[in-house]
């Protein structure tokens, strides 16, 4: 840290001196030749005609860890120690699957809208582009974002224990246009959305979340979808569990009774300590987590840090993100940067002077409605030790007096 | 414009004709193409709680053991405990428990149209039937080894946990909301 701030003024120092003396000595060879330049790197690559997507610098390897036990089933989980603003670059978007990722020839994908509508009709890639579109940033996140921790710290890096949330600009039409033109009727209170995957994951969509914002996305961070995440098209139900935002989307039925879909009865529903168990836990409530400094790293001895990291909220708008920097003892108002969006990542910064001594870092989020992200101790009175889904506790991270970055619980 | 003009006409057309829709503003674009019921019926293969969606065929314990033994166990293991190298859980206990669901419906659809996992959609109805059969015996949700599931049995069956699927509020909805039957 130290020198580099050192570093940094000498060498403009350097570079300032150079100029001068050369405007005022434009003569002097013998000053020129005490003076050996940085050589010039020459000519970069050519340009290649046939190179039509850039790439990144090969500098950069930063990428998902993906996997899979069967090969279709699982998915990859972002980079987030290494994520600048509130946008994911969609290469690195988190991905799972429950059948793989399908190989679909837009022009040949159709969406089937039908049931409680007044005509039931088939769309064409081309239909649904040809709608009023809307553009959105919006977060991603899976419901078992975290579920790891639930039983106690595991993963090594932030990418690891909250690598399943993301954020993009999608583009697509709404869906209160298209079911408008189809005509609801008056009985209509649920929605299938069905992909087209080979295991057809269904879920139900409530209809007033329908009519309220979601939309079906053709394009993603200014271009079309990715594979993996549902090219040519996928639902977002803004704020709603990762699952419910259905990819390669073929059909949409409309109904008046939900439909209690596998995935919506077992793995995404919220077993309570009682044995109850908490259906139609939508909403990705708030959250946040501290990506810089965070486990996995280490800091280079005392002086300034800046914390940075991300809140959310499916249910609103973050409205603060609090840091603390002893141990939750006392809490500091985070600066969040623009721009602050409903339903989307917030990225939050606040100066830190670390003083060299081993303590614990964290941060909680509040959102517009008035909730605030809980503790573990506040969830584990709302979820049993297999609801381990919806897990939106406070992350906190250690730092020893070397600067080494661990994952604790407290 | 003139293209809406026209389909402006053709939406009011339309609200006429369906007096019971939801009151919309919205002017009609006209873009689709409008399906019969047959054209729907071969893309909607959902089963609702209620039965609706389930097909013709029946199957007994006995065809679903047999099916088992052949398509599922290698992943979910020989007494459903789950082959955690293939990625999968236990039907016996946690979260995939069987007995926890609500629905028998749902694990047909589910089986149906995503088991088994490298080649989903290739069970007959009759398969599909007997391996819900042989599940809900195996894990004594139904304690009956001569049980034989067609679309009426199926769609009876009451599941023990369903009253433990609670709304509460951290849900953010209402009971209204989840009235289901
Ligand atoms: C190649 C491995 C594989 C095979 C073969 C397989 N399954 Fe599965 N099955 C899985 C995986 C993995 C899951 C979890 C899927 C998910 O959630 O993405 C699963 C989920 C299930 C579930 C939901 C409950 C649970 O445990 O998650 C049922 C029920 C099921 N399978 C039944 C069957 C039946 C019946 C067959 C045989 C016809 C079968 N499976 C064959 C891998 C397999």
């Amino acid at each position: 840290m130290k020198t580099d701030l050192i570093n940094k003024p000498t060498r403009r120092h350097f570079m300032q001196a150079g100029v001068a003396s050369s405007a005022a000595l434009l003569s002097s060879t013998a000053l020129a030749q005490e003076t050996t330049l940085i050589p010039s790197r020459g000519p970069g690559d050519t340009i290649d005609g046939s190179v039509t997507y850039a790439s990144r610098s090969p500098f950069v390897k930063d990428g998902k860890m993906r996997g899979s036990a069967n090969g279709l089933s699982g998915g990859g989980i972002t980079p987030l120690q290494n994520s600048q603003g509130m946008v994911t670059p969609s290469g690195l978007h988190f991905e799972v699957h429950h059948s793989g990722v399908p190989e679909i020839d837009p022009s040949e994908h159709k969406l089937l809208i039908h049931g409680l509508v007044g005509d039931d009709k088939i769309f064409t890639m081309e239909d649904l582009m040809r709608f009023p579109s809307v553009s959105h940033f919006h977060f991603l996140e899976c419901a078992g974002n975290g579920m790891g921790e639930w039983m106690g710290p595991r993963g090594q890096t932030v990418q690891q224990t909250h690598g399943l949330t993301s954020c993009s600009q999608w583009t697509g039409v709404s869906l209160k246009v298209l079911l408008n033109e189809l005509g609801v009727r008056g009985d209509a209170k649920w929605l299938l959305a069905e992909g087209d995957d080979g295991a057809r994951m269904t879920r139900s969509i409530p209809m007033w979340k329908a009519m309220d914002d979601a939309y079906l996305a053709y394009a993603q961070n200014g271009e079309f979808l990715r594979p993996e995440q549902g090219f040519p098209l996928r639902l977002i139900v803004p704020g709603f569990e990762g699952n419910m935002n259905v990819k390669w989307i073929r059909r949409l039925e409309v109904g008046d009774k939900p439909w209690w879909t596998h995935h919506e009865v077992t793995e995404y529903a919220d077993p309570r300590p009682d044995d109850k168990i908490r259906a139609y836990s939508f909403v990705m409530e708030a959250r946040s987590v501290i990506t810089s400094p965070s486990a996995g790293m280490k800091l280079n001895g005392p002086g300034f840090y800046e914390i940075s990291g991300l809140g959310w909220s499916g249910a609103g708008t973050v409205s603060k993100v609090e840091v603390s920097t002893d141990g939750g003892n006392t809490w500091q108002n985070a600066n969040l940067q623009a721009p602050v969006l409903p339903k989307c990542h917030t990225r939050f910064t606040m100066p830190w002077n670390w003083d060299g001594k081993e303590t614990t870092i964290m941060s909680r989020t509040t959102d517009d409605t008035g909730y605030t992200q809980p503790t573990y101790d506040q969830m584990y009175k709302l979820q049993g030790p297999i609801g381990m889904m919806h897990n939106n506790a406070i992350q906190n991270w250690h730092i020893a007096q070397d600067g080494e970055i661990t994952n604790v619980r407290s | 414009m003139s293209v809406h003009k026209i389909t402006l006409i053709a939406a009011l057309g339309a609200t006429l004709a369906f007096g019971t829709l939801y009151a919309s503003a919205q002017e009609k674009y006209g873009f689709g193409r409008s399906v019969d019921a047959d054209e729907v019926a071969r893309y909607d293969g959902d089963i609702h709680t209620d039965g609706t969606g389930l097909p013709a065929g029946s199957g007994n314990v006995a065809l679903g053991a047999e099916i088992f033994e052949i398509q599922c166990a290698l992943c979910h293991g020989e007494n459903l405990e789950g082959v955690r190298a293939m990625g999968a859980g236990s039907m016996h206990e946690g979260r995939r428990d069987i007995e926890l669901l609500p629905y028998a419906t749902s694990l047909f659809d589910f089986i149906r149209r995503a088991m088994p996992l490298t080649d989903p959609g290739t069970l007959s109805n009759d398969e599909a039937y007997g391996l819900v059969a042989f599940l809900l015996n195996e894990t004594g949700v139904v304690d009956d080894a001569n049980l034989t599931l067609d679309a009426a049995s199926l769609a009876a069956i009451k599941m023990p946990n369903r009253p433990n699927f609670i709304i509460d509020p951290a849900s953010r909805f209402t009971a209204e909301d989840l009235k289901d039957n």
